[in-house]
């Protein structure tokens, strides 16, 4: 836990921030001269998006020459975890309608859980429990209607 | 008087059973969430607003539970913040000073006695404080034009910086990127495509709830998956907490000043409770000096920040209601989700929906009994919810928000954006760049933009309508006032800390 090392690796991730931010700025500022401007309006669709870009690429520029403090980045075991979560969601809502709700909410709580330390012991009855809550809830409780599983409803 | 009239209404709408039933269960639920180490108000209102969606609850009723749900998370931070040394959120921070020294000499019941009334006492002057300022504030409003308006945005924005301990190039970068996030969509004037790159699913703009939702929740659980998971406390011993309630007469001036100060701290649109806790907090200690015992467990110490945040709460609400300003991140919160059920706020809400805004205020003075009456003898109950694992309780999150957003809409794009605007707001978390205002920005940017194109419209393009009448010059020099005097704060903390 030296002092050196993450107040260097501070400055890097809001240099990398303000260049991303100063890119974004511009790029915004050039692809508004692409909306039409309204007939009779003095204020076009293009004129607030440029206003704001200006701002944000100033302050984004003052950020690359003094970047300030920023929090320590995750180590690669905490990386892979939050990885492996956004992965874990992504494939919750692309299997969500196809595979229906009861099937893909079991299977996504139970690695959730897996995820946030929990034993497969634990997993396996507490992500059972939480996934019928939450079907009970939001079926029944809330009256919203949730994608079916094939063949498996009337 | 008009106020008392209208108040007397309020209360009739409020007390309707299904009000009341709204209210005890966003006050449980609340205080709850708050309780939770993690989880905020904000997090809490926004969890809880896909559901009050989906239970189609009438405006009234939903904002009713939700501004429950925001009371008692206030009340709940406390919690977690005296039993276990860990914030439910950021407002919360002052209370660990003295509240776990205090529970750690075995005096932890009667911390969370005391706090409980320093919240009561701070949330109900507020709540008194709306009840008298946001009429008045309407009145003044209702003769505002699209310049004034417009003025009023850039003193949100000019506050900004006030919000968070962040910097304050941060905070106007993150207001930037929120603002130009609210362009993405259909410009309702021109009716021209804004940075939808052919995407339909865009055409409608960012829906607030998903991002906000992403930009919170999300992030949240990204960064509690990188903490240690074998953070074990053991809860120290609570004990009654009637002695804090006796305690709290001896404490009643720096409760009151502690209310006093977080209200005005709440008023300032962008400013917030943690300014407000921060604020009480440090004034208590400086009067008392080395007569007192703060940060070793000063029973003031826990009364001035209490008071502060749970006032800055209810402060927070007069711009939101009065001016459609949202004076910190959970009032902007119920202001997307007035804007999603197609409500403007504003001097006009008053005229046009006073069922509404009195009903409201009704529900908060009842909310804040009903707080009050559940936490003295429940703050046991409560505080064993803190030993729930981690692993069920971030899951739980996580699976609520996703089904509450998937529910919205029925459509898995929601998902997507609201994944991307999870790591969105982890990037920005981790860089120190405050969430908080990218949110206003995304929220507020189409009023402002409508206002200043209606400024210029009426002008036919003259730039010169913005500082053209006394009311806008006012706010502009205010709001310049504001931002020099956060400007000065801000080198002053700086020169002390380092």
């Amino acid at each position: 836990m030296s002092a050196a090392p993450p107040i260097r690796h501070a400055a890097l991730g809001d240099r990398i921030a303000g260049a991303a931010l100063a890119l974004l700025a511009l790029g915004a500022w050039w692809h508004s001269h692409t909306f039409v401007t309204g007939f009779m309006q003095p204020v076009g669709p293009g004129v607030f998006p440029r206003l704001v870009s200006v701002p944000l690429g100033v302050l984004s520029l003052y950020l690359i020459a003094r970047p300030g403090i920023n929090q320590r980045w995750p180590e690669k075991t905490a990386l892979v975890r939050q990885l492996g979560m956004l992965l874990l969601l992504g494939c919750y809502a692309i299997v969500l309608e196809p595979l229906g709700f009861v099937p893909a909410t079991l299977l996504a709580t139970v690695l959730l859980m897996r995820l946030f330390g929990a034993r497969w012991r634990q997993a396996l009855p507490y992500g059972a429990l939480l996934g019928f809550a939450l079907y009970v809830l939001f079926e029944f409780a809330l009256g919203i209607p949730l994608p079916d599983t094939p063949g498996w409803s009337g | 008087m008009d106020i008392l009239d209208f108040l007397v209404h309020g209360f009739a709408v409020a007390l309707q059973p299904e009000h009341l039933l709204l209210a005890l269960i966003g006050c449980t639920v609340g205080t709850l969430i708050g309780a939770l180490p993690g989880l905020g108000p904000v997090n809490g209102v926004a969890l809880m607003i896909p559901l009050a969606f989906n239970f189609g609850l009438a405006p009234t009723a939903a904002l009713i539970l939700l501004v429950s749900v925001y009371y008692g998370c206030m009340y709940g931070g406390r919690i977690s913040s005296i039993v276990l040394n860990i914030p439910g959120d950021e407002p919360a921070m002052m209370t660990t000073l003295d509240g776990y020294p205090m529970a750690r000499a075995g005096r932890g019941g009667e911390a969370l006695g005391l706090s409980a009334v320093a919240s009561f006492v701070g949330a109900t002057i507020a709540t008194i404080g709306l009840t008298l300022f946001a009429p008045l504030l309407v009145k003044v409003a209702i003769r505002f034009g699209p310049a004034e308006y417009f003025a009023l945005f850039m003193l949100a924005f000019a506050t900004i910086g006030g919000v968070t301990s962040g910097s304050f190039t941060k905070s106007f970068i993150a207001a930037c990127l929120g603002l130009l996030l609210g362009t993405v969509g259909i410009d309702p004037v021109s009716s021209v495509a804004r940075y939808t790159f052919g995407w339909y699913e865009l055409y409608d703009g960012i829906d607030y709830l998903v991002a906000l939702i992403g930009l919170f929740a999300i992030s949240e659980c990204l960064l509690f998956l990188e903490r240690d998971h074998r953070l074990e406390i053991t809860p120290v011993r609570l004990g009654s907490a009637v002695p804090g309630m006796r305690r709290s007469k001896s404490c009643a001036s720096t409760i009151g000043r502690g209310s006093l100060i977080g209200f005005i701290a709440g008023v300032l649109p962008g400013a917030g409770a943690s300014l407000g806790s921060f604020l009480s907090y440090s004034l208590e200690k400086r009067r008392w000096g080395d007569k007192g015992d703060f940060g070793r467990g000063d029973p003031r110490g826990v009364a001035a920040p209490e008071a502060g945040n749970n006032a800055a709460a209810g402060g927070a609400l007069i711009p939101m209601l009065s001016l459609g300003i949202p004076g910190s991140g959970t009032t902007a919160i119920l202001l997307a989700l007035l804007l999603s059920m197609n409500i403007t706020p504003g001097p006009l809400l008053f005229e046009q929906q006073p069922d509404m805004v009195w009903g409201l205020v009704a529900a908060l003075f009842i909310g804040n009994v009903m707080l009050l009456v559940l936490n003295i003898p429940l703050v046991g109950l409560f505080a064993k919810v803190l030993q729930a694992p981690s692993w069920f309780l971030m899951p739980m999150v996580v699976l609520v928000a996703f089904v509450g957003v998937y529910s919205l809409n029925n459509s898995p794009f929601d998902l997507f954006m609201m994944l991307a605007f999870g790591v969105l707001g982890y990037v920005l978390r981790k860089l120190e760049i405050p969430t908080v205002p990218v949110v206003l920005g995304l929220l507020l940017g189409g009023q402002m933009e409508f206002n200043l194109r209606r400024a210029m419209s009426i002008t036919g393009g003259d730039w010169s309508i913005l500082w053209s009448s006394g009311i806008s010059i006012g706010i502009y020099v205010f709001a310049a006032t504001l931002l020099c005097a956060g400007l000065i704060y801000a080198l002053l903390v700086k020169r002390r800390l380092v």
